[in-house]
C-alpha cells in the first residue's frame, strides 16, 4: 500500500522525470549518430567527459554558464576526434568507441584524484540556474524550473522535427541508410556522417552536465552505464524519438521504482529490476517484443 | 614459430613499434603538462618493477589475468565476432570457481580444482553461447548483445552472491581451503616475497601458447580465422559457418573465466564482486594491441602489467589512475596507426 | 545534331582495357542503343559519361562543349540522369523522400511536402506511372520500383537519359509499358541511352544501334538498316578455334551423378529456378551458357547444398563435389591465407597444421600446376589473377571428387593461363568426372563441353550435342552462335535443337 501511495505521488513523478532526462538525451544523442550510419557506444565516454568537464571549469571559473558552455565544447571536440576515427579513418566503430570510452573514463578518474586529491568525487559546486518562477511550485518545481529537463522533453518534438521534417534530416538519414544511393544523388556522404556524431556529442553533453548539475558534484562512475541504457532505449525505441520517449519514461520508471523499493524494502531485489532495461532490450532484438530494425547501413564505414 | 617476413608481418612491427612509441610520446606529454618530470617518474618506475622480486612478480601476477581474458577474445576476435561481453563472462565464471571450489574444500585439490574449473569455464561459454545463438538464428549482431549481457550477467551475479552466497556484509563469497589454494612463486623463490605471483602465471603462458597452437595449427583454428576474413567463401569453400560462430563464442568466452583461478585460488581465496576492474575491456586492448596474436598477447599483457603495476609504485609522483588514460591511449594510437599503416605502407598491397 | 560526343575513349581497370578508343555520337532526340555482351564496356563507358569513373583519354562533349565530370552531380547539372541497373533507392524511405532526396523543396527551413507532392503527382499523371507517393520502396514491386528511379529523373528535368539494362527486370506486359514511356520522352524531345542485351528491343525501339565487343566499338547502323542476325553476328565476334587444347572423345556412359527433375526455386517470390531440367554424367563435360543471373548460381547452390529451399527432386549420387566458384576473390579463397593454407582448409583428413605440411602441399601444387608464386608464404593476394585461379582449381582437382562444377574458370585470366585450365578440365573428364561448366564465354564452352545447354530464366531452353556445334563449315557456325545467341536473350522457337 505504501508503495502504491508511493507511485501515484508527484514527488515520484518529479523523480521518474529526473531520471528520464540523462537518459533521453543520451538516446536522442545515439540515435542522431546512428541515423546518419554511425555506431557510437562512446556515448558513455561523452557522457563522463562532459559531466567532468561541466564539474572542473564550473569550480575553476565559479560560473556554472562557463561551464555549461566548456563541457559542451569539451564533448563536441571528442566527438569530432571520435568522428575523425569512424568516418575519416574508417575505423571500426565499435572498437574505436571501446577505446574513446576506456579513454574518457580514465581521464576523469586521473583528473578528479590529480586535482582534487580524491579517488571518489569532486568538491561541491553549484548547479545551473533554474527558471526562477517555476522553481516554488510545490513537488515538482525542481523539475519544472530546470532548463535541460525542459529542453529534454522540447527534444521530443525538435528531434521529430529535425529528422523527418527537414532537408538536412532527410539528408542525414539517407546516408545511415544507403549512402551510395545518396552519393549518386548528390549529397555528400562523409559531411553528414560527421553531422551526425557531432550532434551526438552535444546531446550527449548535455545528458552529462545535468547529471554533474543535479549532483551538486561529480564522481567516479556517476555515469554508470547510463550511455548504454541510452542507447538501448534507442533500440527498444526503434531509432523513432516518440518511442524512445517512451522507451526512456519505462526505464526511468523501473530506476524511480527501484529506489522507491529499496527505500520501502521489499521483496522484489533491486538487481532484478536494475536488469530490466537490458533484458528487455534483448528480447526486443531477438523478436520477442515487436519487430526492430537498424538504419540498414548502421556501422559500416563509408 | 617461424619468422615468417612478408610485408604484411613487417607493416605489423611497424604498427605496433609507432604505437608503443606514440603512446610512451603522449605519456610523456601528459607528465609535463601536469609539471611532472618524465624521467623522474620512468626512473622510478622501473627501478620499483626491475629492483625488487616484489615489484617484478607484481608486474607479472598484474598481467596473469591479461594473458588469460586477451587470448579468450583473440579466439573471438580472430572469428570477426566482437566479443564486448568479457566482462561479464569472466565474472560469472570466477563466481562459479569460487563458489564450487568453496564446496569442494574438503576433496583433494586434485579433484576440486579441475571441477572448478570445468563448472567455471562451462558457466562463462554458455554465458558466451547465448549472443552466438542470438547473432546464427535472428542475424542480430553480436555487440550489442554482449554489451547489454555485461550488465545482465554483472546484476544477475551481484543477487545471487548478496542475497546468497556472500559472507555477512561483504561482498566476497567464503574463503576456500588452504588445501586447495594454488602455490604462489614466493613459495619457491623468497627473492618473490610479499608478492602475489602464483604459479597461475605459468598456467597463463601455458594457455598463450596452446592458443595460439590451436588458432594456427588446428585445421579447427585455421576455419575460425577464414570465417573472420571471408565469410562467404567459406560458405563455398565448405566451411559450417554457424558451427564456427558458436564454436569461437564458447571456446573464447569460457577461456575468460580462468582469470577466476588467478584471483581466487593464486591471491584472495574467494571470489569478490568488482574484482575484474573492467578487466574484460582492458582485455581488448591487450588483444588489438598484439594483434590477436597469442604470444604477443603476452607481451601486451606485461606491457599493461608493468603499467598497472609501474602506476601503483608511482602514486606518489602522478596519481596511479593515469594508467587508464594510458590505456585508452594505447587502443586508439593502435587504431589509427594501423590504418596509417595500412593507407601509405602497404598500399601496394590494399587495393589488389 | 549531336548532343554528345565521345571521342577516343579509354578507360582501364588494372591490366583490363575495359573502354578501348571508343568514339561515338549520340544524336539530339534519339533513340540509341548500345549492345554487346557481358564485359563488353557498356556499363563502364556510362559510368564515364555520368562522372562516376573517368576516363583515362579522350574527350566528351555535351551539346558540343567539352565537359569533364568529376561527380554525377556535375552530370546531373548538365541535365543527364541514369537509371542504374542497381536500383540506387532507400528502402526505408517513402517514394517522395526518395524522389526529392538531394533536390529538396523547402518552405523556410522545412520541407515542402506539399509543393514536391503537387509536381510529382502531374509526372504520375502525364507518365502513367501508377504510383502513390507515400508508400516506402520496400512494399513496392520491382516495377514500380523502377517507376520511382524514373521519377527521380523526371524530377530532375533530365534531358538526357541513360538506362542501363531497364528491361531485365520487368515482365514482357511491363517492359511495353516502359517502351510507352520512353516513347513519350521521345516526343518531349528527350534522348535516349539505352543498354541492353535484348535484340528484340533494339529493333522495337531504337533509332540508332552501336556495338561493343571486348571494350571496343565495332559495329554501328541505324533503323533502317538494322538486322538482328548482323547484330548477333557482331555482338559474339568471330570465335575461333584455337588449336591449343585437344578435344578428347566423349568419355560418358549412363551413369547419372546429378539429376534435376523439374527444380524450382523462388527468391522474393521471383521464380529463379523454373522447372529446370539438368542431367550430369560421369565422364561428360555438360556446358550452361547463358546471360548472368538466369539462375546459374543457383544451380551451384542447389548442387552443393547450400540452398535446401527448392522444390522438386534432386537426385546427387555422390557428396564429393568440386566447386570452383566465378567470383574467385570473394568465394573462391581466403586471399590473406598463403597457397598452402587455401589447399588445407577442403582437406577433410587434415586436423593440425605445421609448416611441413603446407609446403607440402603448396609445393605439389606449384609444380604439378605450374603456379608461379615469389614466396611460397605470401598470401594468395600476392599472386596474379591467374595463378589464384591455378591454385583454387588445383585445389578442387586435387581432391579427386566425382563432380566437378567450374564457374567462369578462365574470367580475368591471361591466355596462357586460360588454355591451361582449359587442358586441365579436359583432363578430369578422361578420368571419368562428371564436370558442369557454367561460363559466359561461348568460346570456351563450345571447346570443351560435350553437351551444351542454355540457359534463360531458369530453365534449360535448349540443348546440343557436341556433332550439333563441332562445326568446321563456318557458315554452319555462323547459323549456330546466331541460334544460340538468340536462345540465351530468350526468343525461342525458331531453331529448337
Amino acid at each position: 500500500m505504501e508503495l502504491i501511495s508511493q507511485i501515484i505521488s508527484l514527488t515520484f513523478l518529479a523523480q521518474v522525470l529526473r531520471l528520464f532526462t540523462p537518459y533521453y538525451l543520451g538516446a536522442n544523442a545515439a540515435n542522431f549518430s546512428e541515423r546518419s550510419g554511425v555506431v557510437n557506444i562512446a556515448i558513455e565516454g561523452f557522457m563522463i567527459i562532459s559531466a567532468l568537464g561541466y564539474a572542473l571549469f564550473t569550480i575553476f571559473s565559479g560560473n556554472a554558464i562557463i561551464g555549461l558552455l566548456s563541457a559542451i565544447a569539451l564533448s563536441v571536440l571528442f566527438s569530432f576526434l571520435f568522428a575523425l576515427f569512424v568516418v575519416k579513418l574508417k575505423i571500426n566503430q565499435i572498437v574505436a568507441g571501446v577505446g574513446f570510452n576506456l579513454l574518457m573514463a580514465g581521464l576523469a578518474k586521473f583528473l578528479i584524484v590529480f586535482l582534487f586529491q580524491s579517488s571518489s568525487n569532486t568538491p561541491r559546486f553549484e548547479s545551473l540556474p533554474n527558471i526562477p518562477f517555476l522553481f516554488d511550485v510545490p513537488f515538482i518545481g525542481k523539475v519544472l524550473s530546470d532548463y535541460i529537463i525542459l529542453f529534454s522533453f522540447a527534444l521530443l518534438f525538435i528531434s521529430n522535427f529535425i529528422l523527418f521534417k527537414t532537408k538536412f534530416g532527410l539528408r542525414l538519414r539517407s546516408v545511415g541508410e544507403n549512402p551510395e544511393a545518396g552519393e549518386s544523388l548528390g549529397i555528400k556522404v562523409r559531411l553528414y556522417k560527421l553531422y551526425g556524431v557531432v550532434i551526438c556529442g552535444f546531446l550527449a553533453s548535455l545528458g552529462g552536465i545535468w547529471l554533474a548539475s543535479n549532483q551538486n558534484s561529480f564522481s567516479d562512475g556517476m555515469i554508470a552505464g547510463r550511455g548504454y541504457i541510452a542507447i538501448a532505449a534507442m533500440i527498444i525505441g526503434k531509432w523513432k524519438p516518440v518511442n524512445i520517449f517512451i522507451a526512456c519514461l519505462m526505464f526511468a520508471f523501473f530506476e524511480a521504482l527501484e529506489i522507491s523499493l529499496q527505500i520501502t524494502g521489499t521483496f522484489i531485489p533491486s538487481q532484478i529490476v536494475q536488469m530490466l532495461p537490458y533484458l528487455i532490450t534483448i528480447l526486443v532484438l531477438i523478436g520477442f517484443i515487436g519487430k526492430t530494425k537498424p538504419p540498414a547501413a548502421d556501422g559500416i564505414p563509408y | 614459430m617461424v619468422l615468417q617476413v612478408n610485408k604484411k608481418i613487417k607493416a605489423n612491427i611497424i604498427s605496433i613499434s609507432i604505437s608503443v612509441a606514440l603512446t610512451f610520446l603522449i605519456t610523456i606529454i601528459i607528465f609535463l603538462i601536469i609539471g611532472k618530470n618524465p624521467l623522474e617518474v620512468f626512473s622510478m618506475m622501473f627501478a620499483d618493477v626491475f629492483g625488487s622480486g616484489y615489484g617484478f612478480g607484481q608486474t607479472l601476477f598484474k598481467a596473469t589475468p591479461l594473458i588469460i581474458c586477451g587470448c579468450g577474445l583473440a579466439i573471438c576476435f580472430h572469428a570477426s565476432l566482437f566479443n564486448i561481453g568479457a566482462e561479464g563472462q569472466l565474472n560469472a565464471g570466477s563466481f562459479v570457481i569460487g563458489l564450487i571450489a568453496y564446496y569442494l574444500s574438503g576433496y583433494s585439490f586434485l579433484i576440486a580444482i579441475p571441477l572448478a574449473l570445468i563448472g567455471g569455464f562451462v558457466i562463462s561459454g554458455l554465458l558466451g553461447l547465448i549472443p552466438a545463438i542470438i547473432k546464427v538464428k535472428k542475424g542480430v549482431s553480436e555487440v550489442i548483445t554482449t554489451i547489454m549481457m555485461n550488465f545482465i550477467v554483472l546484476a544477475l551475479i551481484n543477487f545471487f552472491l548478496i542475497d546468497f552466497f556472500a559472507v555477512k556484509s561483504t561482498v566476497h563469497t567464503e574463503k576456500i581451503s588452504d588445501a586447495i589454494m594454488i602455490p604462489k612463486f614466493s613459495d619457491f623463490f623468497p627473492m618473490f616475497r610479499g608478492s602475489s605471483l602464483n604459479l597461475v602465471f605459468i598456467v597463463s603462458i601455458i594457455l598463450a601458447f596452446a592458443t595460439y597452437y590451436f588458432i594456427y595449427k588446428t585445421k579447427i583454428g585455421y576455419e575460425i580465422r577464414a570465417v573472420g576474413y571471408n565469410e562467404t567463401a567459406s560458405k563455398y569453400i565448405g566451411i559450417k559457418i554457424n558451427k564456427t560462430i558458436l564454436l569461437s563464442f564458447f571456446i573464447g568466452a569460457g577461456l575468460t573465466s580462468l582469470v577466476g583461478l588467478n584471483f581466487i585460488m593464486g591471491y584472495k581465496g574467494y571470489y569478490e564482486f568488482g574484482f575484474s576492474n573492467n578487466l574484460g575491456f582492458t582485455a581488448i586492448a591487450v588483444a588489438l594491441l598484439a594483434k590477436n596474436n597469442p604470444i604477443g598477447i603476452i607481451f601486451s599483457a606485461l606491457l599493461f602489467g608493468f603499467l598497472d603495476y609501474g602506476g601503483l609504485s608511482v602514486n606518489t609522483l602522478v596519481p596511479k589512475e593515469i594508467m587508464f588514460v594510458i590505456q585508452g591511449v594505447v587502443i586508439l594510437t593502435i587504431l589509427s596507426v594501423d590504418k596509417l599503416v595500412e593507407k601509405y605502407y602497404l598500399k601496394n598491397n590494399y587495393w589488389n | 545534331m549531336n548532343i554528345i560526343e565521345f571521342t577516343n575513349i579509354t578507360k582501364v581497370f588494372g591490366k583490363l582495357i575495359a573502354n578501348d578508343d571508343i568514339s561515338l555520337s549520340i544524336r539530339n532526340n534519339s533513340v540509341h542503343c548500345i549492345v554487346g555482351e557481358n564485359g563488353a564496356g557498356k556499363s563502364t563507358l556510362m559510368k564515364v559519361l555520368f562522372g562516376v569513373y573517368k576516363q583515362d583519354k579522350g574527350i566528351i562533349k555535351v551539346n558540343g562543349n567539352e565537359v569533364k565530370f568529376n561527380s554525377p552531380l556535375d552530370a546531373i547539372e548538365c541535365k543527364i540522369g541514369m537509371l542504374h541497373q542497381h536500383f540506387m533507392l532507400i528502402d526505408d524511405f517513402t517514394v517522395l523522400e526518395n524522389v526529392i532526396l538531394g533536390s529538396e523543396l523547402t518552405y523556410n527551413i522545412k520541407l515542402d511536402f506539399n509543393k514536391s507532392e503537387k509536381i510529382l503527382n502531374e509526372y504520375i499523371e502525364k507518365y502513367n506511372l501508377d504510383l502513390s507517393l507515400d508508400k516506402k520502396i520496400s512494399e513496392l514491386s520491382i516495377s514500380e520500383q523502377q517507376k520511382v528511379e524514373i521519377l527521380k529523373l523526371l524530377y530532375r528535368n533530365s534531358d538526357i537519359i541513360i538506362f542501363d539494362e531497364p528491361t531485365a527486370v520487368l515482365s514482357p506486359i511491363e517492359v511495353i509499358e516502359f517502351f510507352k514511356i520512353i516513347f513519350q520522352f521521345k516526343i518531349e524531345g528527350k534522348t535516349i541511352i539505352l543498354i541492353t542485351h535484348k535484340l528484340n528491343e533494339v529493333k522495337e525501339i531504337s533509332d540508332y544501334v552501336t556495338v561493343l565487343r571486348r571494350g571496343k566499338l565495332v559495329y554501328e547502323t541505324d533503323r533502317d538498316n538494322l538486322d538482328i542476325k548482323t547484330l548477333s553476328k557482331e555482338i559474339v565476334g568471330n570465335v575461333e578455334i584455337k588449336n591449343d587444347v585437344q578435344y578428347s572423345d566423349y568419355m560418358g556412359d549412363s551413369s547419372i551423378i546429378a539429376e534435376f527433375n523439374k527444380i524450382n526455386l523462388k527468391h522474393n517470390k521471383i521464380n529463379i529456378l523454373n522447372d529446370l531440367e539438368l542431367k550430369l554424367k560421369k565422364g561428360e563435360i555438360y556446358g550452361i551458357c547463358g546471360v548472368e543471373g538466369n539462375g546459374q548460381n543457383e544451380i551451384i547452390d542447389v548442387l552443393c547444398g547450400l540452398n535446401k529451399y527448392f522444390k522438386g527432386n534432386l537426385e546427387i549420387n555422390t557428396d564429393k563435389i568440386s566447386l570452383v566458384p566465378d567470383d574467385r576473390i570473394k568465394k573462391g579463397m581466403i586471399k590473406e591465407f598463403t597457397v598452402g593454407e587455401n589447399l588445407i582448409l577442403k582437406r577433410k583428413e587434415v586436423k593440425t597444421i605445421n609448416n611441413k605440411l603446407l609446403k607440402k602441399f603448396a609445393e605439389n601444387i606449384i609444380n604439378k600446376y605450374d603456379v608461379r608464386l615469389s614466396d611460397i608464404n605470401a598470401p594468395m593476394e600476392a599472386l596474379s589473377g591467374g595463378n589464384q585461379q591455378k591454385v583454387i582449381i588445383a585445389r578442387e582437382i586435387e581432391l579427386d571428387n566425382d563432380l566437378l562444377i567450374f564457374s567462369h574458370p578462365t574470367r580475368g585470366v591471361d591466355i596462357a593461363a586460360s588454355s591451361f585450365i582449359h587442358s586441365m578440365i579436359l583432363e578430369q573428364k578422361k578420368d571419368g568426372k562428371s564436370i558442369l561448366l557454367i561460363s559466359s564465354d561461348l568460346d570456351e564452352l563450345l571447346k570443351l563441353s560435350d553437351k551444351l545447354g542454355v540457359i534463360n530464366k531458369g530453365r534449360i531452353v535448349a540443348e546440343f550435342d557436341k556433332k550439333q556445334f563441332d562445326l568446321q563449315n563456318l557458315t554452319e557456325k555462323t547459323i549456330l552462335l546466331e541460334s544460340i545467341g538468340k536462345l540465351m536473350i530468350g526468343i525461342t522457337g525458331e531453331q529448337k535443337n
